[in-house]
């Protein structure tokens, strides 16, 4: 009940949403060629999950947007860790990322497309290159911002550095480096999708391509509907990690 | 009080064995700076409760963290058990003022005592045992899965000391460490502190700058001045124990350590 009480003026308000696409496409106020009505777009949606041909394009979108969000991942709180902990490293590599990190990830696309051609490799590049920022960013404040007193701690008990690492540096950082994470998880998707319009990768970003090119408005925001639903699961499943990884922390009100 | 005693002697004056002992030893921040500490001498007797008093900013805790092996001297000698202090080991605990800061928020309290054993007791079970007595020891059997977040000031304050315990110090040292907690909880700790230090005979040096505490607490009691940090003067604390939080503060001979140290400080 409480439950209902608290989903229902999100839902309403995404009910009215609904309604003003509805009349505004009813109404023909926007060309159907632009706009269809949401009927249109769900019934296309729903077509395509009773005949599964969306999981093709949705799984195909997902596996790229994860693996180099993931390889960003890794990279960002390895380089995070040493540029955070390490004084020598940040006066050595900080002012070359304060140089690439504006430099927008979509700019770097005919870069990757003339090391590995239209590949895989190439989407999965540009992603890690563009979604490492996010988590690079906040794991070198983390890792910076790991108590005085804890590192006197670790030293007076006599922990190496991997077991400072392990028991004390990662899970002070922790809080910063989920941040940044899904952070870079959005980027990540954004990229998944303008790679695969740029390349013609097989994904949702191409279908969406294609369906505007031949004027299928309908398939068009079938697949934008899609897209959001996945951002939403996706930041869904990591809010909870998120709550799990940090119940240390006390219960925000 | 004579100091005496030659460099590298485990005896002081009196014969009884020294813990540490320090030479002249003198602390200084900046190469042009004052002195934070000047002319230090002083033994720690084996199995001593030495409390350490003096006006804020007189290097106290600059003291301790030498000790520790957290910083090295400047000028001077620092030897334990005969050995000069290079580093920080495990045989010297150090019980942290803010023990917000120094435990580790994502461990329950049984995983922030367990910290300092999972080097030397690999094996899980054993392990899990000693920090279980341990923790019930402190009387945290009750919180043992909680998060320092959801405990009080003296109750985080005795998971440190029980982390500090495990690790099995020879010495204690423990800088203003009920300094944050509130009246009746600091002499809650103080007595636990003292029940403790009486079983187990380590070597304690504990930092203060409430007189009374010190007094209290100590077999002796060494005055420091600030401005750079001298000994003022150490005094025997001739009080018997088991202290008592009524009778030991109404003991007359209390009052007149209090009375002595009063002046000694408020002279300075």
């Amino acid at each position: 009940m409480k439950l209902i009480l608290r989903l229902a003026p999100p839902l309403a308000f995404a009910a009215a949403l609904l309604a003003i696409w509805f009349v505004v496409a009813e109404l023909r106020l926007v060309s159907p060629v632009f706009l269809p009505s949401p009927g249109r777009a769900f019934g296309d949606l729903a077509a395509r999950f009773a005949d599964g041909s969306i999981w093709e394009p949705v799984g195909a979108t997902v596996q790229r947007m994860i693996l180099g969000w993931f390889l960003a991942s890794l990279a960002g709180v390895a380089l995070g860790a040493m540029i955070g902990l390490t004084p020598l490293a940040r006066d050595l590599i900080e002012p070359t990322l304060e140089f690439l990190r504006p430099l927008p990830a979509s700019a770097m696309i005919p870069v990757a497309i003339l090391f590995f051609g239209l590949s895989e490799n190439m989407a999965v590049s540009v992603i890690a290159f563009g979604s490492i920022w996010p988590v690079l960013m906040s794991s070198i404040f983390g890792f910076g911002a790991v108590r005085v007193r804890l590192q006197e701690v670790a030293a007076l008990l006599g922990l190496s550095r991997a077991e400072f690492l392990a028991k004390i540096a990662i899970p002070s950082a922790m809080p910063d480096i989920l941040a940044g994470m899904r952070s870079g998880l959005a980027v990540s998707l954004i990229l998944a999708v303008v790679t695969e319009m740029q390349a013609s990768l097989p994904g949702l970003g191409r279908d969406i391509f294609l369906a505007q090119r031949s004027f299928r408005s309908g398939e068009l925001y079938a697949g934008l509907v899609m897209l959001g639903l996945i951002g939403v699961i996706i930041n869904h499943g990591l809010q909870i990690a998120e709550n799990r990884l940090l119940r240390w922390r006390p219960q925000r009100s | 009080m004579t100091l005496a005693s030659t460099k590298g002697d485990r005896h002081g004056a009196d014969g009884a064995p020294v813990a540490v002992s320090l030479r002249k030893v003198g602390v200084t921040y900046s190469p042009i700076g004052r002195p934070v500490l000047e002319d230090i001498s002083f033994d720690v007797r084996e199995g001593e409760f030495l409390s350490i008093v003096g006006p804020s900013g007189c290097g106290k805790t600059t003291l301790l963290r030498m000790l520790a092996g957290l910083l090295r001297p400047t000028t001077g000698d620092a030897l334990f058990n005969g050995a000069p202090i290079i580093g920080p080991s495990r045989e010297r605990a150090i019980v942290f003022q803010d023990y917000t800061n120094a435990l580790l928020p994502w461990r329950t309290v049984s995983g922030n005592v367990a910290l300092a054993l999972e080097k030397t007791v690999p094996v899980k079970a054993e392990r899990d045992a000693k920090v279980a007595a341990l923790v019930a020891k402190m009387g945290l059997a009750h919180a043992a899965d909680r998060f320092p977040t959801q405990l009080s000031g003296g109750m985080q304050q005795r998971v440190q000391i029980a982390r500090c315990l495990s690790q099995e110090p020879r010495i204690m040292l423990m800088d203003e460490p009920f300094g944050a907690l509130d009246a009746m909880t600091r002499q809650t700790l103080q007595d636990e502190l003292l029940a403790l230090a009486a079983e187990r005979r380590t070597t304690t040096v504990f930092i203060t700058h409430d007189l009374e505490e010190a007094i209290y607490l100590g077999d002796r009691v060494t005055v420091l001045s600030a401005n750079p940090g001298r000994i003022a003067e150490v005094i025997e604390v001739d009080l018997p124990r088991p202290r008592n939080q009524l009778t030991t503060r109404e003991d007359p001979r209390f009052l007149a350590h209090r009375h002595h140290l009063f002046g000694l400080l408020q002279g300075h």
